[in-house]
């Protein structure tokens, strides 16, 4: 299942909440202004097989897609 | 049945043992990991099939059958920016099983505070799906598991 780019960015609380995302093999590392904002149950419906947050780093495992999804989070936040 | 090869000689450990919970808990498929003995080596494709996804520290095989293979050389290895890593194969590339992939030495990974050890994972396998997994002492191009 390829999780959806659009669902993942409101599961990190939006675009405006989202400094950084970087894809590793698996999971995109991600960095963000308020990790309160951060819906790990919405990520996980988006299609994220896991989630990890530490403090404003929040590790969203989804897989060997992970260079796909990041570049399509890139092109809709711009 | 796809027979999984070792990609790197060493100790066959599990996936529980690995520090990192991606790989510990399973999150992207079922396998084991391979704490590698510590000397230069060349990683390998662990089946026949095409180098989808290939980064200097980390690499994925998918079989004719669509059943794709991680190999991931060390944990947080990302960091690395590739360094200390060389790439023997190029991403859409056909490889045999055994085929040299990436060239890297554990030591250094270790030397620079990072576990060099390397998870070997059946993609969306379902647990039960993987069996005969080795324990203990393998070399590189044994069989590592079955995915059947």
């Amino acid at each position: 299942m390829a999780a959806d780019a659009e669902a993942i960015i409101a599961g990190l609380g939006g675009a405006d909440n989202i400094i950084e995302v970087e894809p590793c093999i698996t999971r995109l590392r991600t960095e963000v202004h308020d990790a309160s904002k951060v819906n790990q149950a919405a990520l996980k419906a988006a299609g994220a097989h896991g989630v990890m947050a530490a403090g404003n780093v929040v590790q969203v495992v989804v897989g060997p897609e992970a260079d796909t999804i990041a570049s399509d989070i890139e092109d809709i936040i711009g | 049945m796809t027979t999984v090869l070792a990609p790197v000689a060493g100790a066959a450990i599990g996936l529980s043992a690995v520090p990192d919970p991606v790989f510990s808990q399973a999150m992207v498929g079922p396998g084991t990991a391979i704490d590698p003995r510590r000397e230069p080596v060349e990683a390998l494709a662990p089946i026949d099939g095409t180098i989808v996804k290939l980064h200097p520290h980390a690499y994925v095989v998918v079989g004719d059958d669509g059943r794709g293979v991680l190999v991931h050389l060390g944990i947080d290895t990302v960091q690395l920016k590739g360094e200390g890593f060389r790439l023997l194969a190029a991403e859409g590339d056909r490889v045999r099983a055994g085929q040299p992939v990436v060239a890297w030495d554990p030591a250094v990974v270790e030397a620079g505070g990072r576990s060099p050890v390397c998870p070997v994972v059946a993609l969306d396998a379902v647990r039960d799906a993987v069996g005969g997994i080795a324990e203990g002492s393998v070399n590189a191009g044994d069989t590592l598991f079955e995915w059947s």
